[in-house]
Formats: structure tokens, C-alpha cells, sequence
């Protein structure tokens, strides 16, 4: 019997009201006004109210004087509110970074301590884990605090401190290594020692496959980076015409009006979207013509055409004055770079400067010369890392317990050696199974860095204090804050999730 | 035939070969559970031997004791002359020798089929990759699935993912197979693929061990069939006997109720 579709049913367009794309997007787009609406509407009322109330809600503090002092940053005495803020945003960039460094490391040694035969370090783990994850952080932080708070004092009878490092109820003073003459050429050195490493790992890698015979493609690269490294620290000073470069680029920007730029900018960040969309339009095409998109698609490209727009919004309208803050001085970008790769520097490329105690107003304290870490940041480095390498542990010995025990088995079973199981089979399987809560921890530590406050160190929440403690401008302050935070999340998220795609495991 | 002729004839086919697996009075213990009691048993060269037996006979554990997934606490056991102590050496040595497949497939579901297979030669026996790869791909050849080499073992079906493991095994060349219920965990139409594989090893003469309930299989291809129960060897024999004539009463209830 031949098969006939039923006519009625075939190719006739429901009415709109049962079409299921039409009503899809016409209860989205109804839902996306409400929500537009009530948010105006609350903004509006919320403006009204505290206009009458005499709440100052302006910005203007951003660029006025704030008259503070930072207890540390990069910059103590800052010019403006929008400054101090900054130097406040940096500090909790610096702790969140530096924390979640280390915490993982801790925190992996520690998990995979408890998972170990021996049962000293097991029970060490164990130990660990549960005394500091069931202490309040609030609580380890203050205790730190009080610890370092009850050192000896620094007084100026010790003289010049001439040793390496120098432990005090002030911190804890150690030699800085820092940025001389010579470092930006010698970037260029390393630079170009990095390349010529990577061809070499790369050529490295391709002659193991070959010949079976292990090359160690890691090892030699790193070691062509330490000849580069020491060859760069004598040969460095040839780069110094890298400098008229960049100084004949800023003469040429400084020849185009600012407006001109920021017009540049705004379009490049408009023409990103747009290649943007373009390039994803190309990835749906099929040899069959353009693959029917999903609502999912349209709502990724509308989302990408409007950050084109905000961002060339942002650049037009808020960028002089940002960048004013963070940079700090009427140079362009290049005429920094100019200076910095200059001719004339061609001193040695790094330096040390040891440690040393001057009088700083009425009580001795350390001096610029070393680098210094107050306890205010050492009770919340130590806080923060402790706290959370607890739940790392955790994470680490569940990701590696969720790895079916067949795993080891079949890896054991074809002759592999226990290091190479772990490295080959175990490790990329339970990494999958980490990475989430991993993510989560890191938020969670980023955003406990706010606990700062208890013990004065200059993070954005205690500068935001004491700021809006100045100028009364509360709400301005905290909304400053919760656009930060949320910044440094959505970030930390983004990241987590390009290696959790990266890690997927295909199913079908 | 009485059981003494059909013992006779296996072991005179296979008298002039070299022990491959020699077992002395191996013992298990879970605890104060005794799982296996004393099993000696002897297998030759390029021998198919079929262990088979109710659930918590042993058999399992018997074998993975072969290749010390399990550590047994008494009696010897010697591999291809190499006897299984704790000399981490030894253990090693073993392990490159003999193949394991398991019921559950044990795949490494984060490595294209490919690199399952080339994972061991490349990182145990440091083979250049082109050689393990061309290997890889004249073993999938021989196991039937050449076209499935770039895919990963979530996409494949449970046939296929049992023959890539036999592939895996293969890769090692190893002088013994160990086969732990190969087909328990596949659908009815998926064990014939598997059963074909193993058939055609078992011609190609490699030395294999077998834990199965294929009883067609084993009567087709086993030199002989070990019948284990409560930890222990209970019969032994070649297949004609084992089917037709078996003496212990435990193998009868055992054979009625399977066949």
C-alpha cells in the first residue's frame, strides 16, 4: 500500500495563539518587560524616597579628595575616592589570587594525604580538615590576628636590619626583589626564549613518538628558558631600540584627539560583536544551507549585539575617567612603554633590597626598601587559606574516590606503574569531578576575603567604609562593591567553565 | 570414555607443552572468609581452559589472583616460569605477560578508543606512537571494529566496547589471557560478537583462561573445563566428559540447572 500523508495535517500554520514559537517569545518578551518595569519602577520609587530623605546618591566623591590613609596597597595616600577604591580592589585581587594558589596546593597535598597507606600523614589529614573547616573563618581570622598582634615589637634600637627576613607585630619584612633598568628588554629576551622553547617541546614531542625514546620535551624547554634567561641578563641592553618604537607610537596617538580613540575603541568593540555573531552564523552553517536555529542560538546572539553595544557605550562615555584612576598620570599607554623599554636602561634587570626599619610619623615601622606583609594581610592570607584548603581536601579525596575502582584495576592489569595510572588514567577522570566544587570554593574564597575588615587590612570592603564613613555616600559605595564582587565571580566562573567543557567526557 | 581416559587424552595432547600458569595450594582470605581453599591446578601452553562454577565459587577471585589484582596469602603461584611474590619486579613482569578482560569493560572513557589501546604500549613498553598506532588499528581490524577508532568508549555499544577492550589486552602481546565473564555484562546479541572474538584467539593458540557460563563456548573451544565450588576445584576435565559424564554430584546439579 503506498503511503499517503493525511492532506489536512500537512504544511497548515496553527493560529498565532497556538503557534508554540510565537507564544514562546511573546510570554518571554512579556516577562522580560514586567521584570524591566518593576525594576524601573522600584529604582524610580527607591530615587524619589531617598532624594526626599536627603540620601545623597551621586558619584561625585570618586574624583574629591577623600583624605585617607590605606594601611597597604599600591598607593597609601591616594589623590581620589575612585583611587582609593582601586588600590582597595587590587588589594583583594592580590589575597584572592595569592590564596587560591596556595589553598590548592595545600589543600590537594592534604586531600591526597588522606587517602595515603600511611597512617601518621592520614590522620594529620584528617586532623586538618576537621578542626579548620568547623572553626568560623571570622573566628581563625581574628585569632591570627591576636597571634601576630602579640610578636615583639619593632623599635629603631635594632638599627638598620641587615638580615634577610624580619618578623614583628608590624608583619613580617623580607628582601623585595624588584623591577630594574634593564627588566623590559630582558622580557624580550625570555620572550623569545619562551617561542624558541615551545618549538622545541613541540619538536621534542614529535621525535618521541618516533623513536619511542623519552625525550623529556618539558624538561629541555624549560632548560632553553634558563640559557635564554642567563644569556638575556648580559645581551639585554641591544633591545633598548624596542623604547623609540613605542615612543614613536605614542607621538602618533597623541597626535589623534582623545575622542578620536575612544570612537576607535567603541567601534572595535561594536565590530567585535558583530565578526562575533558572523563567525557563529558560519558555525551553524551546513552543506544543506543554514541549520534552523534554536531560540537558544538567537538569545546568544542578541546578548552578544548588546555587550558590543554597552561596551561601546562604556568606552565613550566612562573610560576617560577610569582610566585616570588606574593609571594615574597624564601619559598615554605607549609613552609608558616608550620610557620603560628605553635606551637608557640598560642597568641589570632585576634587583634585591633588603629589609630595613625607619621611623614612619611618631612610630618606628618598616621601611619601602623590603618587601613588607602586614599582619592584617598575613591573619587573612593564613585565614582564607587554611579555611578553605579544608574543603579543598575534601573535594580532592572525593574526586579521586568517585573514580570507579575498575580504573585502577584495567591500568593495572596492562602492566602501568602506579605513577602513570595516576597520571594517564586517575587524575584526568577525577579532575572532571572536581573541577564544579572546585570553582565553588574559589568564589567562596574570593568573596571571603570581605572578612578583611576584622583586622584592618585595606581590602575594597574596609576602603569602601571607610570612605562612605567620610563622605556619607553609602549606597553609591556598596553598589561599587557588589558590581566588584560580582565581576570577580562571574570571571572565576568563566574560567572553571572553559576547562569543565574542556574535560567533558563524550558520551555519544 | 571414563574420566581417566578423557583426563588422559587432554594431557597427552598437551603433555609436551611448557606450564604456562602453575597454581600449588593457593589460598584466599576476605577477613575470616576462606575464598579459596588450596586450588592447585596447572595450565599449559596455548591452553583454553574454562573455569566455570556457581556465583561465590571462587572462580573470579582464582583469577584475579593470577595476575595480582588479588594477593593470595598461601600456596605458590608461578607465571611463565616467574614466580608472583611481592618483588614489585616480578609483579610487573607478570602484569606485561598477561592480558585481563574484564565483565565490566574497565575502558578508560576519557581516551578516543585509540588511545585506549596504545595507552600501555606506548607508556610500558615505549613504543613509538606511529608503531602502536598502526598496531591499534590492525587489532581493531581483528577484533571487527577498524571504523571505530576516533570515537570514545560512551559511544559505542557494549559489544564493541568489550572487543576494544580484548584490543587494549592484545596490544600488550601477551603470552596469557584472562577472560573474568567477558559477556555477563552484554545484551543477548551482543555476546556472539564477543564469543567470535575470543574463538578465534583461542585458534590463533594464544594460552587462555576463561571464567565463564558460555557453555557453548567452552564446549566448543576449551582444551579443558575446571568446575569450582566453595573455593575449591571440584572436576576437571575435558568438554565430551564434562557434558556427557561428569562424576562429582555437585557438577550434575550444577550442569541441570545452567543447561
Amino acid at each position: 500500500m503506498a503511503s499517503t500523508a493525511p492532506a489536512s495535517t500537512h504544511h497548515e500554520r496553527p493560529p498565532l495563539y497556538r503557534d508554540v514559537t510565537v507564544v514562546k517569545w511573546v510570554v518571554q518578551i512579556i516577562a522580560l518587560l514586567l521584570t524591566l518595569g518593576a525594576l524601573w519602577f522600584l529604582a524610580n520609587q527607591a530615587g524619589d524616597n531617598l532624594k526626599a530623605s536627603n540620601v545623597p546618591t551621586d558619584y561625585d566623591f570618586l574624583s574629591v579628595n577623600p583624605g585617607i590613609d590605606l594601611s597597604s596597597g599600591i598607593d597609601t595616600d591616594p589623590d581620589t575616592g575612585g583611587r582609593a577604591l582601586w588600590v582597595g580592589m587590587v588589594n583583594t585581587l592580590r589575597m584572592a589570587i595569592a590564596g587560591i594558589l596556595v589553598a590548592t596546593v595545600i589543600g590537594v597535598l592534604i586531600g591526597l594525604s588522606r587517602l595515603s597507606n600511611n597512617w601518621l600523614l592520614k590522620k594529620l589529614g584528617t586532623v586538618f580538615v576537621e578542626t579548620l573547616r568547623n572553626v568560623p573563618l571570622l573566628v581563625q581570622i581574628l585569632f591570627y590576628g591576636a597571634v601576630f598582634a602579640s610578636l615583639d615589637r619593632v623599635s629603631l634600637d635594632v638599627g638598620p636590619v641587615n638580615g634577610w627576613f624580619h618578623v614583628s607585630n608590624k608583619g613580617l619584612s623580607m628582601p623585595r626583589v624588584h623591577i630594574a633598568d634593564g627588566f623590559y628588554q630582558w622580557m624580550i629576551v625570555i620572550g623569545i626564549g619562551l617561542f624558541a622553547a615551545n618549538l622545541l617541546r613541540k619538536r621534542r614531542i614529535a621525535q618521541q613518538d618516533l623513536s619511542g625514546e623519552e625525550t623529556y620535551p618539558i624538561l629541555s624547554a624549560f632548560g632553553l628558558v634558563v640559557i635564554f634567561g642567563a644569556l638575556g641578563w648580559f645581551i639585554h641592553p641591544i633591545f633598548g631600540f624596542v623604547g623609540n618604537i613605542f615612543d614613536g607610537l605614542s607621538s602618533v596617538v597623541s597626535a589623534v584627539p582623545e575622542g578620536a580613540l575612544q570612537i576607535l575603541v567603541a567601534l572595535l568593540s561594536v565590530g567585535t560583536s558583530v565578526y562575533w555573531i558572523r563567525g557563529f552564523l558560519n558555525s551553524r552553517r551546513t552543506p544543506a544551507g543554514l541549520a534552523k536555529l534554536t531560540d537558544d542560538d538567537y538569545f546568544r546572539m542578541i546578548f552578544a549585539g548588546v555587550g558590543g553595544v554597552l561596551g561601546a557605550v562604556f568606552f565613550l562615555v566612562l573610560w576617560p575617567g577610569l582610566s585616570s584612576w588606574m593609571i594615574n598620570s597624564g601619559s598615554d599607554l605607549f609613552e609608558v612603554l616608550g620610557n620603560k623599554f628605553g635606551n637608557g636602561r640598560s642597568g641589570r634587570p632585576v634587583d634585591v633590597a633588603l629589609p630595613d626599619i625607619v621611623q614612619v610619623g611618631k612610630f618606628p615601622n618598616y621601611g619601602p626598601s623590603g618587601l613588607n606583609f602586614s599582619i592584617g594581610f598575613a591573619a587573612v592570607f593564613f585565614g582564607v587559606v587554611f579555611y578553605t584548603s579544608a574543603f579543598i581536601a575534601e573535594i580532592v579525596r572525593g574526586g579521586i574516590l568517585a573514580v570507579p575502582k575498575g580504573q585502577t584495576e584495567a591500568a593495572a592489569a596492562l602492566g602501568l606503574r602506579r605513577s602513570t595510572a595516576l597520571r594517564r588514567v586517575i587524575i584526568p577522570q577525577a579532575a572532571r569531578v572536581m573541577l564544579p566544587p572546585l570553582g565553588n570554593q574559589y568564589l567562596n574564597l574570593t568573596k571571603n576575603t570581605s572578612l578583611a575588615i576584622a583586622v584592618g587590612y585595606s581590602d575594597i570592603v574596609q576602603v569602601g567604609q571607610t570612605v562612605y564613613n567620610q563622605t556619607g555616600k553609602t549606597l553609591p559605595v556598596v553598589s561599587i562593591w557588589m558590581f566588584f564582587y560580582l565581576s570577580c565571580s562571574l570571571s572565576i566562573s568563566v574560567i572553571v567553565n572553559f576547562f569543565n567543557v574542556r574535560m567533558r567526557i563524550v558520551e555519544r | 570414555m571414563s574420566i581417566d581416559d578423557a583426563t588422559t587424552a587432554a594431557n597427552d595432547r598437551l603433555a609436551d607443552r611448557d606450564d604456562m600458569i602453575v597454581c600449588v595450594d593457593v589460598d584466599k582470605f576476605y577477613g575470616d572468609f576462606q575464598a579459596l581453599k588450596g586450588v592447585t591446578a596447572t595450565i599449559k601452553e596455548g591452553e583454553v581452559a574454562v573455569v566455570c562454577g556457581p556465583s561465590g565459587s571462587g572462580k573470579s577471585t582464582w583469577i584475579r589472583c593470577i595476575n595480582r589484582l588479588e594477593v593470595h596469602q598461601g600456596g605458590d603461584i608461578v607465571v611463565d616460569g616467574i614466580e608472583l611474590t611481592n618483588d614489585l619486579r616480578n609483579i610487573e613482569k607478570i602484569r606485561s605477560e598477561v592480558g585481563m578482560v574484564f565483565q565490566q569493560f574497565n575502558l578508560f572513557p576519557h581516551l578516543t578508543v585509540l588511545d585506549n589501546i596504545t595507552l600501555a604500549p606506548i607508556w610500558v613498553r615505549k613504543k613509538p606512537r606511529a608503531e602502536a598506532e598502526g598496531m591499534a588499528r590492525a587489532l581493531l581490524d581483528r577484533v571487527g571494529i577498524p571504523e571505530q577508532a576516533e570515537k570514545f568508549p560512551g559511544q559505542l555499544s557494549g559489544g564493541q566496547q568489550q572487543r576494544v577492550a580484548i584490543a587494549r589486552s592484545l596490544a600488550m602481546e601477551p603470552r596469557v589471557m584472562l577472560f573474568d565473564e567477558p559477556t555477563s555484562a552484554l545484551d543477548p546479541e551482543m555476546i556472539k560478537e564477543v564469543l567470535d572474538v575470543m574463538k578465534e584467539l583461542a585458534r590463533s593458540g594464544i594460552t587462555m583462561m576463561v571464567v565463564t557460563h558460555e557453555m557453548g563456548f567452552a564446549r566448543e573451544v576449551a582444551d579443558r573445563i575446571m568446575f569450582m565450588e566453595g573455593g575449591e576445584i571440584v572436576e576437571v576435565g575435558t568438554p565430551e566428559h564434562f557434558f556427557t559424564n561428569p562424576t562429582e554430584d555437585r557438577t550434575k546439579l550444577f550442569l541441570s540447572q545452567i543447561l
